[in-house]
C-alpha cells in the first residue's frame, strides 16, 4: 500500500532513477546521466536520507550557476556570489533532511537557503550586528519537533477497534507515517527511508497525524 | 493578525524585499509588517513563487570563477564531509513586550529579536520619545512613542521613511494611520504628524528628515548629526 504513497511525492520511476544514480557511485558518469529526468525533489531526498554524494553533485550542476546569479543581482560583488555558491551548496548539503515536499519545491527551498546566506553574508562583510539574522526576517514555518510522539497515542486506555475507525480518517500520506512509526516501530530515519520522502515531510505529517488521531480520540493535549 | 489593515507596502517594495534586495532596516520594517498583514504575507508568497520559477543561470557574459568540473568537485568534496542536519535547533522565542501607558504591546517577532539586548528610549520634545535600533550603517530605525495629543513639526524627507503602526493611530494632512499600517513617505510628501490617542511606531529612514517650518528648523543639523551617528555606528 504505501507504493501509491510514494507515487503522490516524487513518481516511483524518478525515485528508481534516483536510486539508480546513487548506485552509479564507482562508474564513470555517463554523459546523459545529467539529461536523466530526475525532478530536484527526488536528488534532494537522496541526498537527505542517504547521504548520496552523486545526487548532491547533480543538484550542484543545477544550482551553482543559478546561485550564482541571485549572488550577483544581490550583491554586485563577483567574488562575494562565487562566495555564496560554496555557503549555501554548504547549508544545502546540511539541511536536506529538514525539507519538506509538502511545503513546496526543492528549487524553492534552494533559493530561499540562498537568499538568506547571502543576506547574512552580506551582513558579515559590512559587519552589521549579529542581533538579527536572515531567518528571523524570512521565519520559517514552525517545524519544531513533534512532542511527546513516542508517548501512546491516547495516553489513556482507549479501545484499540477505535483508534482502527479513527486511522481511516487520516488522509493517506499520514496514515503512511503514522503506520510506520507506530505500527512498524521504525525510526524516523528508516521510516522516511522506506517512504522515499524527506525527513522533513515525515516529521511534519507525523505531527499532523498524530495531532489530528489525538484530537479524534478526544485526548487535549 | 489583523485583516483591515489599509496600507501596505508596495509590490515593488514586496518584491525587493523576497529577493533578498533590501538592506537590513528596511528588511525588518517590511517582516514586521508581514506578521501583522495577512495578505501581505500571502502577496510576498506570491511574489517568491514567481521569483523562483524565474530563477535561471546568468548569461554567458558573466559566469562564477569555478565554473570547471575540477574546482566544482573539489567544491562538492569539501562540502559532503561535513554533517547534516537532522533536527531543527529551535531557538527560545523571544517576547518583547513594551509598556506604554496603560497597557502593554507585544512586539512582532522579528522586532522582538532585534531589541532583545534592550532599547534605551529618549525623550525628545513635546511628548515625543524614540529609542534607536542599529541595523545597518545606510538607514536610522527607531520606535517613537507619541503621547495622545501631541505633534511633530512639520517635515519633510530627504529619502525615504518606512513607517509601521504598532499600536494607537495618528494623523498627517494625507489620511489617518492605525495599528498594522505600513506607510512610507518621501520628498514629495510635507507632513506633521499628530497623535491624539497616542501612537507607539517603528520608522526606518535612510536619509535624515528635515524640518521645514518655524524654529524647529533649527534642529536641522542635530537631524544629519543624529542620522549620521546611527548609520556610522554600525560600519
Amino acid at each position: 500500500m504505501y507504493k501509491n504513497y510514494a507515487k503522490q511525492d516524487v513518481g516511483n520511476n524518478e525515485v528508481a532513477l534516483a536510486v539508480r544514480l546513487a548506485s552509479m557511485k564507482t562508474l564513470t558518469p555517463s554523459p546523459d546521466a545529467e539529461e536523466l529526468d530526475v525532478t530536484d525533489e527526488s536528488l534532494l531526498i537522496a541526498v537527505g536520507n542517504g547521504q548520496n554524494v552523486d545526487a548532491f553533485n547533480q543538484l550542484f550542476k543545477r544550482f551553482a550557476k543559478k546561485i550564482f546569479a541571485l549572488g550577483m543581482k544581490i550583491t554586485r560583488n563577483e567574488q562575494l556570489a562565487n562566495d555564496l555558491i560554496q555557503e549555501s551548496m554548504l547549508n544545502v548539503w546540511q539541511k536536506a533532511p529538514l525539507y519538506d515536499l509538502d511545503k513546496g519545491s526543492a528549487k524553492g527551498w534552494i533559493f530561499t537557503l540562498s537568499r538568506n546566506r547571502c543576506f547574512d553574508m552580506l551582513r558579515k562583510q559590512k559587519r552589521q550586528p549579529n542581533c538579527i539574522s536572515a531567518d528571523d526576517i524570512w521565519p520559517l514555518e514552525s517545524s519544531a519537533e513533534p512532542t511527546m510522539v513516542h508517548e501512546d497515542i491516547g495516553g489513556q486506555q482507549v479501545e484499540l477497534s477505535l483508534i482502527e475507525s479513527y486511522f481511516d480518517r487520516l488522509s493517506d500520506p499520514q496514515r503512511a507515517v503514522v503506520e510506520q512509526i507506530y505500527i512498524k516501530d521504525r525510526t524516523h530515519e528508516e521510516a522516511a527511508a522506506y517512504l522515499q520522502i524527506p525527513l522533513g515531510t515525515l516529521k511534519s505529517r507525523l505531527r499532523l497525524g498524530v495531532a489530528k488521531l489525538r484530537n479524534l480520540i478526544g485526548v487535549n493535549e | 493578525m489583523n485583516t483591515e489593515v489599509k496600507l501596505h507596502p508596495s509590490t515593488e517594495l514586496l518584491n525587493r524585499f523576497v529577493q533578498g534586495e533590501l538592506v537590513t532596516g528596511k528588511s525588518v520594517v517590511v517582516s514586521a509588517h508581514m506578521e501583522l498583514c495577512e495578505s501581505c504575507s500571502a502577496k510576498a508568497e506570491e511574489l517568491q513563487a514567481l521569483a523562483v520559477s524565474s530563477w535561471i543561470d546568468p548569461g554567458s557574459a558573466l559566469q562564477p570563477d569555478q565554473s570547471s568540473e575540477a574546482d566544482y568537485s573539489n567544491m562538492v568534496a569539501g562540502i559532503v564531509k561535513s554533517p547534516q542536519i537532522k533536527s531543527e535547533q529551535i531557538e527560545a522565542l523571544v517576547e518583547v513586550d513594551i509598556d506604554i501607558l496603560n497597557h502593554s504591546i507585544k512586539l512582532p517577532k522579528v522586532l522582538a529579536k532585534a531589541v532583545s539586548q534592550g532599547l534605551k528610549w529618549k525623550k525628545v520634545a513635546g511628548g515625543i520619545s524614540e529609542a534607536q535600533l542599529f541595523l545597518d550603517s545606510e538607514t536610522l530605525c527607531e520606535f517613537i512613542y507619541m503621547a495622545p495629543g501631541c505633534q511633530v513639526p512639520l517635515h519633510t524627507h530627504q529619502g525615504s521613511e518606512s513607517t509601521l503602526v504598532l499600536d494607537g493611530s495618528f494623523e498627517d494632512e494625507l489620511g489617518e494611520y492605525k495599528t498594522s499600517d505600513f506607510i512610507i513617505r518621501d520628498a514629495q510628501h510635507n507632513h506633521q504628524p499628530r497623535s491624539k490617542e497616542g501612537c507607539l511606531c517603528f520608522a526606518v529612514l535612510d536619509s535624515p528628515l528635515k524640518f521645514t517650518e518655524g524654529f524647529a528648523r533649527l534642529m536641522n543639523p542635530v537631524n544629519l548629526y543624529k542620522f549620521k551617528k546611527a548609520t556610522s555606528r554600525v560600519a
